[in-house]
């Protein structure tokens, strides 16, 4: 056999050992090794002479030496702090009595308070149990339809993952070799542009199909305007705060992404602090739980690195880009093509899984077809969004299944999804036909 | 008694991850300290830069085994979860012997070599004058191999338990996402409410 066809091989037992469900990091290392091994193998050599071994060492010390992978603790901590910061339910009740006048407001004030919290906090699980306890049973309350309701609790939670400071495009940023600053001033326009269409389309439904999204009854009465600017500069602002400043500090080039990162986690204990909720017990929880997470995210790379050499050692990348490139696609059935397999693979994986194991499959393409890995790179994670919120693996739909009251069916709560994976859908297109949506803030900020 | 091992060991990369998890607020103090003193005072410290690559490896690689005693590494479960727990346990143990432990052996005997190297010279960074060293960083890839050992033979008689009482067997209580626990407080309450009414 070949040296590409094993690599064939290798790849399909990776993704066989991945659909029955063993933990990623391991199988891409043991793949790494096992077939490492037989890609190095000299006769002459002793067992533990090969040079495998040399590179699996060598490619953990890269992950634990990786530049862009430190700031990965400190957004995360920065997230569990503002969690734990007991701020959600004044934001939430402050929005919604700012925004009362307009259409549909609480779907548009849930929209707000998702997108401002899940950006601060970048983690999707929290933002949707949270808010599916503490605005869905309001909205039902109001008379909203559950479906209605309930998609606009998983699509605001699931947009920390694409608005920065996102913890996908630093692990794409790693991936793909690409400025973690450039990503996220790529991603800042598309990922208002996602959440400004979520909120018409929500606006959209209050006006015209009012029976939907009823207005709030006329008689409850109106707080006087200084006194809800008040609740928005207790709530509303020291977040917006922080996270402009972290964001600003990024983009403006005055930071490394790991030191706003690191001021960031600072700030949020400081807001945890405000709001008199740094116990112990939440610092603890936080660090504990960053570790967790830092460490499932950075075992991946781990893994990967010995993975990925060993399949580009045996010859498998460049059999698949000679496939692909004979297969004479033009740029837009390519890039059509990729983002549709994303789209898939995004049903039954988690985003780690997709970035880290099969994005890598198409970024040596990416020239070839003249499609910028900024560009790439923004569309995979508004792709991504539909991950969390198509079945059969919407973690946003279980999530907000388990808090809600039980005649709100599984069902509901995916078809109240799908106008927002349409919603994900448009703006892939549109930001396909106006790629300056993504280019532009970079080179404006940072020149070419 | 096969379950006071597996707690043992669980008890065990706990502490280690509970402990290396402050590393996370060292990180934090640390590059707060150096963005302070370089952009206020204009007087960087010549030890930050690596003290945040050793805080941030120490933080990942020793949580890895207490990580996996949490069932936190990253699967798809779409299939997986569908399966009884006995299937569940038997492709697990399999797997483990084929793929875990051969991957992290490697790790651990590899590590070795690399690692005790540095130590012998007592290898310091390059990336400063300041002589941070770097040999513990090295070093703690086969400490971190082989406390991964240890979890993952905790995970195999864990298997193994559950392959013998048909379920699997109850883990450490310990600190949870805010989501899960939200989550078991609701299905707790909805319990509750259905024994009343």
């Amino acid at each position: 056999m070949s040296d590409p066809a094993v690599a064939l091989w290798m790849l399909g037992i990776l993704v066989f050992a991945i659909m029955i469900g063993f933990p990623v990091a391991f199988t891409l290392m043991a793949l790494g090794v096992g077939f490492g091994f037989y890609a190095y193998f000299q006769p002459a050599q002793q067992f533990f002479d090969n040079r495998v071994f040399y590179l699996l060492t060598q490619n953990t010390f890269t992950v634990l030496n990786n530049d862009a992978l430190v700031s990965i603790p400190l957004f995360l901590l920065m997230g569990y702090l503002v969690e734990r910061a007991n701020i959600l339910d004044s934001l939430f009740r402050s929005l919604q009595v700012a925004l009362r006048g307009i259409p549909a407001s609480l779907a548009v004030a849930t929209l707000a308070t998702c997108a401002l919290f899940a950006t601060a906090t970048g983690i999707v699980g929290a933002v949707v149990t949270l808010m599916g306890m503490l605005a869905f049973p309001q909205m039902l309350k109001a008379g909203y339809d559950s479906r209605l309701a309930a998609g606009v609790v998983c699509a605001g939670g699931c947009l920390g993952i694409l608005i920065p400071p996102s913890i996908m495009l630093i692990v794409y940023g790693a991936m793909a070799s690409q400025s973690v600053v450039k990503l996220y001033a790529a991603a800042m326009i598309p990922g208002f542009i996602l959440a400004g269409m979520y909120i018409l389309y929500v606006l959209a439904v209050g006006m015209f199909k009012p029976h939907l999204a009823p207005p709030l009854p006329k008689e409850e009465s109106r707080l006087p305007t200084a006194q809800v600017l008040v609740m928005l500069a207790k709530s509303f602002l020291p977040l917006a705060v922080l996270i402009l400043s972290v964001l600003g500090a990024i983009l403006a080039g005055i930071a490394t992404p790991t030191e706003a990162a690191a001021v960031g986690a600072f700030g949020a204990a400081v807001l945890a602090a405000a709001y008199r909720s740094l116990t112990w017990k939440a610092l603890r929880e936080s660090m504990v739980l960053t570790a967790r997470t830092s460490a499932m995210v950075c075992w991946l790379f781990v893994g990967s690195a010995t993975f990925a050499s060993v399949f580009a050692y045996l010859g498998g990348n460049v059999l698949i880009k000679e496939f692909v490139l004979g297969l004479d696609l033009n740029p837009i059935t390519f890039l059509l093509l990729s983002q549709a397999i994303i789209f898939i693979l995004g049903w039954p994986l988690e985003w780690t899984e997709i970035i880290v194991i099969f994005v890598p499959i198409f970024l040596p393409m990416l020239p070839h077809f003249q499609i910028d890995p900024l560009v790439f790179g923004v569309l995979i994670a508004i792709n991504l969004q539909t991950a969390f919120l198509s079945p059969p693996m919407a973690m946003a739909a279980y999530y907000l299944k388990g808090v809600s009251p039980p005649h709100v069916l599984l069902t509901q709560i995916f078809s109240g999804c799908m106008p927002f994976v349409y919603i994900v859908l448009v703006t892939m297109v549109i930001m396909y036909v106006f790629p300056q949506t993504v280019l532009w803030l970079p080179s404006v900020l940072y020149g070419n | 008694m096969i379950s006071r091992i597996t707690y043992a060991i669980d008890q065990v990369s706990k502490s280690i991850g509970h402990a290396f998890s402050w590393c996370g607020l060292m990180l934090v103090l640390g590059t707060c300290y150096e963005v302070v003193v370089r952009y206020v005072f204009n007087d960087p410290t010549a030890w930050a830069f690596d003290l945040s690559y050793l805080m941030y490896g120490a933080l990942f690689f020793m949580a890895g085994a207490y990580t996996l005693s949490r069932g936190g590494h990253v699967r798809a479960d779409m299939f997986y979860r569908l399966w009884p727990e006995r299937v569940q346990a038997s492709v697990e143990l399999v797997l483990f012997i084929v793929f875990f432990f051969p991957g992290i052996t490697a790790l651990l005997i590899a590590g070795w070599g690399y690692g005790t190297e540095s130590l012998r010279i007592r290898e310091v960074s390059v990336n400063s004058p300041a002589g941070i060293p770097i040999w513990p960083m090295k070093m703690m890839i086969p400490v971190c191999g082989a406390l991964m050992l240890l979890q993952g033979f905790a995970e195999v008689l864990r298997c193994i338990q559950c392959l013998k009482q048909g379920s699997w067997p109850s883990r450490l209580h310990d600190v949870e996402e805010l989501e899960a626990q939200l989550l078991e407080e609701a299905a707790r309450k909805r319990a509750a409410g259905q024994g009343a009414s």
